[in-house]
């Protein structure tokens, strides 16, 4: 007999039948895709069981590289306090946290306690039901209300905005007083403009506007709109279908950034940030479009002057509603598929108290949403007129999808270029048609 | 007990007379038999292959008909909507699609004369050769999130090199926004042939070094003055060299994901928004069946111009 011809051998063609059924069982298997899950991911949020004791390793997400060292600080003080405790910062950059966060959260594997941008991603991950609400926890409380709405779905508490920062150009107010303005917002656009004429007047860019830097110029669509709009809710009408980029408003605006344009520095649409810090920490530059964020590190590049923000009042007097803008967010979450929600809902409660929450604000230099906070920061103090005076929610982060933002946003861009208005409305306008289709 | 490998040598050697009086066929049949736990070997390497690439490339095809958003359970089929609305319905795929090929253009265009004429000049093994060519071959290991940060800082408009040289030089006129313009991608390009030239100037020395020295000799006993030996035996000669340098430069142009990101964002402004930071825009903002169909056409896209630039090289080196 011949030993290759046993029960154990296979001849090409058998070996191909074989290689086709596996191939056809995985094409089978693609196929289920993704709808052959057993529902996990439903936009219903887990049973918090944030009670019990407290203790064992959790890990923090976040995408604040330059707060690590503060965090540190009091993480150290909180695990002192409660004995066999750790808590490990797990960091990515802003751009990869934005894209990456969600998937590894919601698998568990990091973030018992997490943070989220306002906004899109907000949105994402609570449709995807990974906060445990904080609905009845004493610890909401110590937040300021108005502050924390961002943190809120379908009437749910899900996270605490931490952060508050204005998204405002800064400025130089040693320049800005030489002008005559005190640090108050401009009456209406006549005096805005006017302004701008006496710092042009001094020799230096009465408004640097940082073309190269999306998140820096597109800042100034917020102040530019906050007027201007027939609603504070304009941009979820924009998405929504209900507003136009073609309405007289949003054109109004436009022509505004066409008449800004002469106050910008030339080449204005290729500035990078680092450029615009360097000519705003230098003198060069009275007020660069941007948001309070900058302030650290325009001090790092050696500004001794004091520091402010201020944004354009873009109507006549009796139609200001607003005279700036704030935003919350690094929204602070407890993980629903944290395997230790207890200690995680804890280190939320720690971060939320005062006391812990003035050593962040302080040590970053930027404001928070807890209420109470001793802000020891000159900064910071100089700012804080701005958390009395009355400041819209920054609306671009109403724009749940990015092509429709980013279209609205490249229109005034396109201006600034050279574009005309009403085109740069239209062109804006089409895409928006298109991605609503 | 029989071992595979002792299975394969015995059915090559075992010839019986039973054996001899079968047909030819028959034989060939019985000698290619082999054990069954043979086609477990390429397990190691056909498991991973199916896991990350087969099944996923075919569940593209599925996905590119849905409207799934990446995150929930669930999705609607909708037939070839996705592929109609980027054909039909969306000026940002066909902005970014105009823009990657005028970048593949400039990348195209100039790297691979330059690598080539690098190379010409290069090509020689003297110490100043050699030190040169590491020169041109040092921005090749930068990241490309490195090159983009010294390009941002090159192109910067109010504290940048290019327009400070310019100035300095007189030619205030030339003076630009650049990556702030129109022309924005010519721009992006130019730093990508800075980052890549030196690394096909390789393949083209290598290319050179292959060319046989007697058959240039032969050109110049008959007569051929220099540009003809260029043009009737280097170019023809060193035609792998360019297939490959112009394959390399086009996929390359079609992947220029980080340069655009470490440049400015995502989404990038219109002026520089390229087909593959256009898919990703679609991941990122939950259009998952969309970004598919979007890859699938990119793919498709890729295949043509790989296609048409080999036809063309194919051509212009026959022709000489």
């Amino acid at each position: 007999m011949n030993p290759t011809s046993g029960d154990n051998s296979l001849n090409r063609r058998q070996a191909l039948r074989l290689l086709g059924v596996a191939g056809a069982g995985a094409l089978a298997a693609a196929c289920a895709g993704p709808g052959s899950g057993s529902g996990s991911g439903q936009s219903t949020t887990a049973a918090a069981s944030t009670t019990g004791s407290v203790g064992g390793k959790i890990s923090f997400a976040h995408w604040r590289g330059e707060d690590r060292e503060v965090f540190d600080k009091i993480i150290k003080d909180f695990t002192a306090k409660h004995a066999g405790t750790s808590v490990r910062q797990d960091i990515s950059p802003s751009q990869d946290y934005q894209r990456m966060a969600l998937q590894q959260i919601k698998g568990g594997s990091s973030g018992d306690v997490f943070t989220a941008f306002r906004g899109a991603q907000f949105t994402d991950m609570s449709k995807a039901g990974i906060f445990v609400p904080f609905d009845g926890k004493p610890v909401v409380k110590n937040y300021k209300a108005d502050f924390i709405e961002p943190g809120q779905s379908d009437g749910k508490q899900l996270g605490f905005p931490y952060q508050l920062v204005f998204n405002m150009p800064l400025c130089n107010a040693d320049l800005l007083e030489k002008a005559g303005n005190d640090g108050s917002p401009p009456k209406d656009w006549d005096s805005y403009l006017g302004l701008l004429d006496k710092l042009k007047g001094l020799g230096v860019v009465a408004l640097l506007f940082p073309g190269g830097s999306p998140a820096d110029y597109n800042q100034l669509m917020h102040s530019m709109v906050m007027n201007n709009a027939p609603s504070d809710d304009m941009f979820t009408k924009i998405e929504s279908g209900e507003y136009k980029c073609t309405d007289d408003w949003f054109i109004t605006t436009l022509k505004q950034y066409q008449q800004l344009s002469a106050y910008f520095q030339p080449n204005a649409t290729g500035t990078s940030a680092e450029a615009g810090q360097q000519m705003l920490a230098t003198g060069k530059a009275a007020m660069m479009v941007t948001g309070s964020y900058y302030v650290t590190v325009v001090r790092k590049l050696g500004a001794k002057f004091p520091l402010n923000v201020l944004a354009p009042i873009t109507v006549s007097a009796d139609k200001v509603k607003y005279v700036g803008i704030h935003n919350t967010t690094f929204i602070l979450g407890v993980n629903s598929a944290g395997k230790n929600q207890a200690t995680a809902a804890a280190f939320v409660d720690y971060l939320s108290d005062p006391t812990v929450a003035g050593v962040y604000a302080n040590g970053t230099a930027q404001h928070v949403t807890v209420e109470n906070v001793d802000y020891t920061d000159p900064d910071l103090n100089a700012l804080s007129p701005w958390l009395k005076r009355k400041t819209l929610l920054a609306p671009l982060f109403q724009f749940q999808n990015l092509d429709i933002r980013g279209a609205v946003q490249n229109a005034a861009l396109e201006v600034v270029s050279g574009k005309s208005p009403e085109q740069a409305a239209e062109e804006a306008q089409r895409v928006v048609d298109q991605k609503r289709a | 007990m029989s071992s595979p490998a002792g299975t394969v040598r015995r059915s090559a050697t075992s010839g019986t007379a039973a054996d001899e009086r079968r047909p030819l066929r028959s034989r060939r049949r019985l000698s290619r038999r082999v054990h069954w736990s043979l086609y477990l070997f390429p397990l190691p390497l056909l498991v991973p292959y199916a896991v990350f690439f087969a099944i996923p490339a075919i569940q593209s095809f599925q996905y590119a008909v849905t409207d799934w958003d990446g995150l929930s359970p669930t999705f609607n089929y909708v037939g070839f909507d996705n592929f109609r609305r980027i054909f039909t319905a969306d000026d940002l795929f066909r902005n970014a699609l105009f823009n990657n090929l005028e970048f593949m253009l400039v990348v195209l265009v100039l790297q691979t004369a330059l690598s080539l004429v690098l190379a010409l000049l290069l090509a020689k093994q003297s110490r100043a050769g050699i030190a040169l060519r590491a020169l041109f071959f040092f921005p090749t290991i930068l990241s490309s999130v490195s090159v983009a940060f010294i390009w941002r800082f090159i192109y910067d408009p109010t504290i940048g090199l290019a327009n400070t040289l310019l100035g300095d030089v007189g030619l205030h006129g030339l003076q630009g926004p650049f990556l702030g313009g129109p022309n924005a991608i010519i721009f992006v390009g130019l730093a990508q042939v800075w980052a890549h030239t030196g690394q096909l100037m390789v393949v083209y020395i290598a290319g050179l070094h292959q060319i046989p020295q007697d058959v240039k000799e032969a050109a110049i006993v008959d007569g051929a003055n220099r540009w003809q030996r260029f043009r009737y035996i280097t170019w023809s000669l060193i035609a792998p060299a360019t297939a490959i340098v112009m394959a390399y430069t086009v996929l390359q142009s079609f992947r220029a994901f980080d340069l655009i990101l470490g440049l400015d964002q995502i989404p990038p402004r219109s002026t520089m928004d390229i087909l593959s930071t256009r898919i990703y825009t679609s991941f990122a903002g939950s259009e998952f069946g969309y970004a598919t169909a979007e890859s699938i056409v990119f793919m498709v896209i890729i295949a043509i111009v790989v296609w048409l630039q080999r036809r063309l090289v194919r051509m212009t080196q026959a022709g000489g």
